[in-house]
């Protein structure tokens, strides 16, 4: 019972209370309230219940046929719990985060509709055991979070949506065909059987690999790899919670996911590096690193840069998939998670400065260290982190990564890192400066843009309690690595079933 | 036992500054507006006794934290137990002395400026703060521990540096900020492909495989250049003349002291120092490190001399002196049999130089504030130090002899006589810095005279008694230098004579004979004012081609917008010919229904 079990309920979580959210009647709000942070409790009770469950050696899995050959299939490995895992965690806190920042505002059914219909097609990506089901999810994705960025309902909230529509819809088109010629060629590849793709002689070769680019290519768009990029920095007229999620817990960590399943799972990392896709892959991450470093720079507005660093260090994951060996392994994986704790605090203490002071430009935030301490602590410990300054976890996928390349015998990569770290450096640090060392109208000099009083604290607490969160997880993930399941002790235990027979 | 013991106090001695971190910010939060409060009081100048009760009194041993980061090892041995100690009491005694030095800033917050205030707090956040990153690089075994301890020290002292918040003192910061992130990066990388090579964590392992690894000698070059920046390398030491004299005084004199020692202490921990089985192309590094080195401590001594502000030609002396100390680490390498012999002289250099320019530092701010001596003996005080630091008399003599003993039994007579000329410059740059002193002096105690138990006097002195008096307690901690033969003092002393014999002539004739020369003197900071104008010359230069190449882009995006808009064209001519059909269909099929029929009908006949 408990194998087929956990997975459909930590799926139907999150899918009924959607349902019962769209019909409940827009003024219900503590009911609504009390469903989505209840959902999300239960959802990381459920996971945390099979992260225990596969330690000890137990399988969680489900599957029906749908059509001759072709299953849909759920099953919980050790990879798919840990993206499982932060979701459902920084769901959580995104949540209540949502809550506070929507406080108020007209269309909340819908809103809070498609963000649980969002988390629930994040969670089957997460749970999916073969590319058909991982497909349907990532659809369902698409679909669900149209609706999140076009909330405000401007017109250039709806142009972005547009955008984003178009890009993700084709991507999945291109999936598709892709997904489509894998089929015939080998069948129903179920995620783990490595064996298959292996098994084909040197005359297939040429099609598996152009099978590869095609996937890569439809997985590219969801995960920002330039010149696939566009939609990211538009999406940023969605509200902060919608960032969040796009940023750190679902949208691009749902590509990057996609070529992590693909490379691992599907090809085999040996098979991968045997065929030469793996050094394609560090190239093409390495330029979106540097390219997109530098448009961050350039950036005047606090979210699109927070955006293009996104865009850069999403794809810290794709190059440790790209450089063969366990501790590459390690980096692509630690990274998924260490990049998500970073990024939804940065997003987190953007929202904040933009609903309490109205900042949206950068150099609007001089002194808001002295108005908003906590939130500025909080974002300089996520700024710090992207640069890669111990003890937060940024230093450890640094590290992983450029011993990963060293491994990999790819040592060039080492100078992408570093120069990406002083890229980050540049866009950081003036940042930082601004917030703690420039005086501003808190020292008496100007005024902030639109200064609203949410709440006792320095903002709401919805708005406080789970961006101090986050940048804590982000502190503790990084000084207490070497506990039991910290992400990356996880991570190493996943690459160790990799590459361990 | 002794190993609960060690476990406390080295917890003890990095946690406390920590505590003390988190406890400014609290204060600010209780304590009831209005009331008056000094941040930097008795309790906040205690944040590095426990290290120093560690250093003093902590018996060897290391300690294991396996959750920690990547797995921490913190270890104290001897040459650490000397680090450790000489740190901690720098640190202590310039935290006592800042508590004079600010004492003005504290007048100012009290009377109701709120920009002091501000400053005063950020102040009593920062000091604790780098001095605990500084502590734990000193213990770190592990390469993680210790990059964290480096970029908490560099990074949390920038905030001591721009102090003042003055123009000259963010342009210092800045250069102090550039060129620190520009070495994190290089120690970065270095860091990165040495332990990706060798699968290392700590650095021990670290340094015994870097000897035979596969590219060592450029893993060597990178950490080099890397940590050079801290310890002011030729070339890299910009930072220095300019964040020195605008930082606070007892900020200079723990950047200047402890800080900068931080580089050494990396190529101490990194570099396969008398590893005789290194690559043969670590003796090229070696020799690079060598002269790298001495042309720092001349041409550091040939800017320093011409600086006008003390603490400027302060920091060019801690240029010189570190290119010295480089010079004898690229002996390290280039003579790697030497280094048993030489590492116990480095260490004694490290700590000398450490003390006696913080005593230094901290005489620039009693000159300006001097307190109730009769001028006679402040004179003697502020010279001894200098007199120290020229090799003649207390730490600076102990150090050289030791040093000279370990070159001479090596064979390295050249390079002792070129350290020896490097003392000339030395004593040139300390005759300058008196000069200098003794001009503000004579103005300062115009203004009034401060008692002589007051924190700025009272740090002082006990400073500049722990710095000469160095070589005497030093064996507690573990460690005997040698006495110097009273044959070999002629020896060690001719450097110091011949420089006092050419700064009075020199200054002489700069003074009244040379005038126009001194106008153009160089600056403070040298080749960064040239390298910042052409960096932005550059940037100008290229701002047309990246609009240019905006203007690409833009044309790009446009020509698919164009296309995608031609398409709905199409689509859309399209269904105007539907429209069209739509109306006119049962025309048309009338019309081919008649024909069809009048086919029929002609066909038929």
């Amino acid at each position: 019972m408990s194998a087929s079990f956990f997975p459909v309920a930590t799926l139907a979580t999150s899918l009924a209370a959607a349902a019962i959210i769209f019909l409940l009647p827009e003024g219900a709000v503590r009911a609504r309230t009390g469903l989505n942070l209840g959902a999300a409790v239960l959802k990381i009770g459920l996971v945390a219940w099979m992260v225990r469950g596969l330690s000890q050696g137990q399988a969680y899995a489900v599957e029906f046929p749908v059509l001759e050959g072709l299953a849909f299939v759920l099953r919980a490995d050790a990879l798919g719990i840990m993206f499982a895992g932060l979701s459902s965690l920084l769901w959580l806190f995104t949540t209540i985060y949502a809550i506070g920042y929507l406080e108020d505002s007209p269309n909340r059914r819908r809103f809070f509709g498609f963000f649980s219909l969002c988390v629930a097609s994040t969670l089957g990506i997460s749970l999916a055991g073969n590319l058909f089901t991982f497909l349907i999810f990532y659809e369902l994705l698409t679909l669900s979070t149209y609706p999140l960025v076009a909330h405000r309902g401007t017109p250039k909230a709806l142009a972005a949506a547009t955008l984003y529509l178009r890009f993700t819809l084709t991507a999945g088109l291109v999936l598709m065909i892709g997904m489509v010629a894998l089929h015939t060629l080998a069948g129903d590849i179920r995620f783990g059987q490595r064996e298959i793709l292996a098994e084909f002689g040197p005359e297939q070769r040429g099609v598996l690999i152009a099978i590869f680019w095609v996937l890569i290519a439809g997985f590219g768009v969801k995960a920002a790899l330039v010149p696939l990029h566009g939609w990211l920095p538009r999406a940023m007229v969605a509200p902060a919670p919608v960032s969040a999620l796009l940023h750190a817990v679902a949208v691009v960590k749902a590509g990057a996911f996609g070529i992590v399943r693909l490379v691992y799972d599907v090809y085999g990392a040996e098979f991968s590096q045997a065929l030469g896709l793996l050094t394609g892959l560090a190239v093409i991450a390495s330029v979106t690193i540097l390219y997109a470093s530098l448009r961050a720079l350039a950036q005047v507005e606090l979210k699109p840069r927070l955006a293009f660093s996104t865009v850069s260090q999403v794809s810290y994951v794709v190059l440790g998939v790209g450089l063969f060996g366990p501790l590459g392994t390690i980096a692509a994986l630690s990274h998924l998670l260490h990049q998500g704790l970073m990024k939804i605090t940065l997003f987190f203490c953007a929202g904040n400065y933009a609903e309490e002071l109205g900042i949206h430009r950068i150099d609007e935030l001089d002194g808001a260290g002295r108005r908003m301490p906590l939130t500025s602590l909080a974002f300089s410990v996520g700024a710090l982190g992207m640069i890669g300054v111990p003890p937060l976890v940024g230093f450890l996928s640094k590290w992983y990564l450029g011993t990963g390349a060293v491994q990999a015998g790819m040592p060039w990569v080492i100078a992408v890192l570093v120069v990406s770290s002083l890229l980050n450096a540049a866009y950081f640090l003036p940042i930082l400066y601004r917030l703690w060392f420039c005086p501003g109208p808190d020292h008496g000099v100007g005024t902030w843009p639109e200064e609203r009083h949410l709440g006792r604290f320095e903002t709401s607490s919805w708005l406080l309690l789970p961006m101090l969160a986050t940048a804590l997880f982000s502190v503790m993930a990084g000084l207490l690595a070497g506990m039991p399941f910290s992400p990356l002790e996880w991570a190493t235990r996943v690459a160790n079933l990799e590459y361990l027979p | 036992m002794s190993q609960v013991t060690f476990a406390v106090l080295m917890i003890a001695a990095l946690l406390w500054p920590l505590a003390l971190v988190l406890r400014e910010p609290l204060m600010v939060a209780l304590v009831e507006h209005g009331e008056t409060r000094f941040p930097l009081d008795t309790l906040w100048a205690t944040a590095p006794l426990p290290a120093l009760a560690l250093a003093l009194l902590g018996p060897d041993g290391s300690l294991s934290l396996s959750a920690w980061l990547l797995g921490g090892v913190w270890v104290l041995d001897d040459p650490r137990r000397v680090l450790l100690a000489f740190s901690a009491l720098l640190w202590l005694l310039s935290g006592w002395y800042a508590r004079g030095y600010l004492a003005g800033e504290r007048d100012r917050a009290n009377a109701g400026n709120g920009a002091s205030a501000t400053r005063l707090s950020r102040f009593a956040v920062l000091w604790p703060l780098t001095l605990s990153g500084n502590l734990l690089l000193l213990v770190a075994e592990d390469i993680a521990s210790f990059y964290l301890g480096f970029a908490v020290m560099t990074f949390a002292a920038f905030g001591l540096v721009i102090h003042s918040g003055t123009r000259v003192a963010l342009t210092g910061g800045r250069a102090y900020l550039i060129m620190a992130v520009f070495g994190e990066g290089l120690i970065l990388g270095g860091l990165l492909w040495g332990a990706g090579s060798l699968g290392a964590l700590t650095l021990g392992e670290f340094r015994e495989g870097l000897a035979t690894a596969p590219h060592g000698a450029w893993i060597g070059l990178l950490l080099w250049l890397g940590f050079g920046v801290k310890a002011g390398v030729a070339g890299l030491h910009l930072w220095l003349p300019l964040a020195h004299p605008v930082a606070p005084t007892p900020a200079s004199a723990v950047l200047s002291g402890a800080m900068v020692k931080a580089g050494v202490v990396g190529w101490v921990a990194t570099l396969p120092l008398g590893e005789a089985s290194a690559e043969a192309a670590f003796i090229g590094l070696g020799r690079a490190m060598l002269l790298a080195g001495l042309v720092g401590a001349f041409g550091a001594a040939l800017l320093g001399v011409c600086q006008r502000h003390p603490k400027a030609v302060l920091a060019y002396s801690s240029v010189s002196q570190l290119g010295m100390l480089a010079a004898l680490v690229g002996t390290g390498l280039v003579a790697p049999g030497l280094w048993p012999a030489l590492a116990p002289a480095v260490v004694l250099f490290a700590a000398h130089h450490g003390l006696t320019k913080g005593v230094l530092f901290l005489g620039v701010g009693i000159g300006e504030h001097p307190p109730r001596l009769p001028a006679w003996v402040l004179a003697l005080l502020l010279t001894l130090p200098a007199l120290s630091l020229a090799g003649v008399l207390g730490s600076g003599l102990a150090t050289k002899w030791a040093f000279k003993a370990a070159l001479y039994e090596g064979g390295h007579s050249a390079l002792v006589t070129w350290l020896s000329l490097a003392a000339v410059g030395t004593t040139l740059l300390m005759a300058r810095t008196l000069w200098c002193q003794w001009q503000g002096e004579r103005q300062a105690r115009r203004d009034g005279l401060v008692p002589l138990g007051a924190p700025m006097p009272l740090a002082w002195l006990l400073l500049m008694v722990s710095a000469l008096t160095l070589p005497l307690w030093l064996p507690v901690l573990g460690m005997r230098p040698e006495p110097p033969p009273a044959a070999e003092l002629a020896g060690l002393w001719w450097p110091a004579l011949l420089g006092v014999l050419l700064a009075l002539p020199g200054g002489w004739l700069i003074r009244y004979r040379l005038r126009r020369l001194a106008k153009r003197r160089p600056p403070p900071g040298d080749l960064w004012w040239p390298l910042a104008s052409g960096l932005s010359r550059l940037w100008v230069a290229t701002w047309p081609w990246l609009e240019r190449l905006a203007v690409m882009k833009a044309a790009w995006v446009a020509w698919w917008v164009g296309l995608e808009r031609s398409g709905t064209a199409a689509l859309q001519a399209l269904g105007g010919g539907e429209r069209w059909l739509r109306r006119h269909t049962a025309v048309l099929m009338m019309v081919v229904a008649v024909g069809l029929a009048l086919v029929l009908l002609f066909s038929a006949a």
